[in-house]
């Protein structure tokens, strides 16, 4: 039986990682407020369970950090479809401007992409874990991680080709040229 | 394209994150949020628990029904919200001062009224004598009638209410939400404001809405079976509230200053009156005849001086020199009131 850990413990390892973790929590969640309050939720969870805790608290955070934020694109599913019908069209006026790159937008295109394809593409190309290290994080096989990466980045793909057709369009100030 | 949009996928949340830190001192964040939300969760529980129960009780008019905070505070500060600037509040506060050796304690009245940044208030002897009646009109014009001295001034942009002062850091102590009602010396420019009933239903609201007020159970007030709202049992000042079961508005505030200080207590009881054309009329206040104009100075100075045919409360009573601290008059308290202030000579 493992010994007990103290709250030390937690908060030199949080000193340390927390930075880190709240840049996942944010690209999963798309703002800092809703990735800061991921991030508490997550280090809530292994709070509890601290003293007791017998394993790697990074990868027990990363993947409560993923099933929370699947489990909440899938409460907020109802909303975002609404959301969707209410925007004009398929891009915010205020990213199309000459200040915004494509690598921006990209990142800002994560939060229209599904829950899981979102997940895998943060994991994969922020946490620069592999397929077989995405598979075990989200307790799916490595197929269906190779799909919901691939389905992902073939839409970033339409998005930013999209992006880069309005962009052709548009001045520096995203006015049409 | 492929290995193009990967990197720059990549460099993007680089650089979408380069500047985010957590912020310091996560876990004992993480603790305070867990400790609230067991707490919220059993407020709710028990709010549940008891909904059916107090929904009947409430409805029955059965004096001593237990009254879950949550709700109560909830609906105080939504009638507060509403009526503050709507409604007249119609304030009589009585001071009781403390007692010294060699001296009696002291109590006085004062009638207030208030309405949006409107406000009068007439404080009398304790044998019921007006001594100052003073103002702030809607063309925010201050006025002060001393009747002592017979004279009266007008001064034009002082007087407007004094915004409450923030309470300190999450408004832990409830001295810091409702030291306003204190205000012992008269007059001050625009420290009636200070008192006026919207500024302590302002007040009032921060200290509710700030969870330093709970529920204690239910009391006779005027006739009707009013909600108490007590002080949390560490609060420098005490403070007890009564609110209409029907209207959620305070209808009786009583604040009393904290053990080891002279005891002096301030009880305000609130009428909330319709802004019919009666009841506007009271915002003005009346110049009698044969009363002298004078600077605004001259008219405060001499009622200072010359206390009237009743005893007034005097600072001595209320701030025994040197070193104890009168309630009220910490940070929180509008030190400009304070500062124009001219004490008279003990």
């Amino acid at each position: 039986m493992a010994a007990e850990r103290s709250t030390a413990e937690l908060e030199r390892f949080l000193a340390e990682r927390a930075d880190h973790l709240l840049r996942t929590a944010v690209l999963l969640t798309g703002s800092r407020e809703a990735g800061e309050d991921l991030l508490q939720s997550a280090v809530e969870r292994l709070l509890r369970r601290w003293r007791r805790f017998d394993g790697d608290p990074e990868g027990y955070l990363r993947r409560t950090l993923c099933n929370l934020a699947i489990d909440g694109y899938r409460r907020a599913g109802r909303w975002r479809q609404k959301e969707r019908l209410l925007r004009t069209g398929p891009w915010q006026t205020q990213d199309v401007t000459g200040d915004v790159d494509l690598r921006d937008a990209l990142v800002r295109l994560l939060v229209r992409l599904p829950a899981r394809q979102r997940t895998v593409l943060v994991l994969r190309y922020w946490e620069q874990l592999t397929d077989a290290e995405t598979a075990a994080v989200l307790g799916c096989a490595e197929g269906t991680v190779r799909s919901a990466a691939s389905r992902g980045l073939t839409r970033m793909r339409e998005l930013a080709g999209d992006w880069n057709d309005t962009a052709a369009m548009c001045g520096p100030n995203g006015k049409r040229s | 394209m492929n290995t193009d949009v990967e990197d720059l996928l990549r460099e993007g949340m680089e650089r979408f994150t380069a500047d985010l830190r957590a912020p310091a001192g996560l876990t004992r964040r993480v603790a305070r949020r867990r400790r609230r939300r067991l707490a919220l969760r059993s407020v709710a529980g028990a709010a549940a628990a008891l909904a059916a129960s107090a929904v009947a009780l409430v409805a029955a008019g059965v004096p001593g029904a237990p009254v879950a905070d949550a709700s109560v505070v909830q609906r105080v500060d939504g009638a507060l919200s509403t009526a503050e600037p709507a409604a007249i509040a119609q304030m009589t506060v009585t001071t009781r001062t403390a007692a010294f050796p060699g001296e009696k304690a002291v109590t006085t009245t004062a009638e207030e009224w208030s309405y949006g940044d409107q406000w009068r208030s007439v404080t009398n002897t304790s044998a019921g004598r007006p001594v100052y009646d003073e103002g702030f009109s809607a063309s925010s014009v201050y006025t002060l009638v001393n009747y002592p001295a017979r004279t009266w001034a007008r001064q034009p942009g002082l007087g407007r209410p004094a915004v409450p002062v923030p309470a300190p850091r999450g408004c832990a102590p409830v001295v810091a939400a409702v030291p306003l009602l204190f205000r012992p010396w008269l007059p001050g420019f625009g420290s009636a404001a200070s008192s006026s009933p919207a500024t302590v239903a302002r007040t009032l609201r921060t200290a509710i809405s700030c969870g330093t007020l709970a529920v204690a159970g239910r009391q006779r007030v005027d006739g009707i079976e009013a909600i108490e709202l007590t002080s949390r049992r560490n609060s420098l000042i005490s403070e007890t509230i009564w609110v209409s079961p029907g209207t959620y508005l305070p209808v009786r505030v009583v604040v009393r200053s904290a053990a080891g200080v002279p005891v002096v207590q301030q009880t305000a009881d609130i009428t909330w009156l319709p802004p019919t054309a009666r009841n506007l009329a009271e915002l003005t206040v009346p110049i009698p005849a044969g009363f002298r104009q004078v600077p605004l100075i001259e008219a405060v100075q001499p009622g200072l001086q010359s206390s009237g045919p009743g005893p007034l409360p005097k600072l001595k009573a209320l701030c025994p020199p040197p070193a104890a601290r009168c309630p009220g008059t910490g940070p929180a308290f509008p030190a400009p009131a304070l500062s124009l202030f001219r004490v008279p000579p003990l």
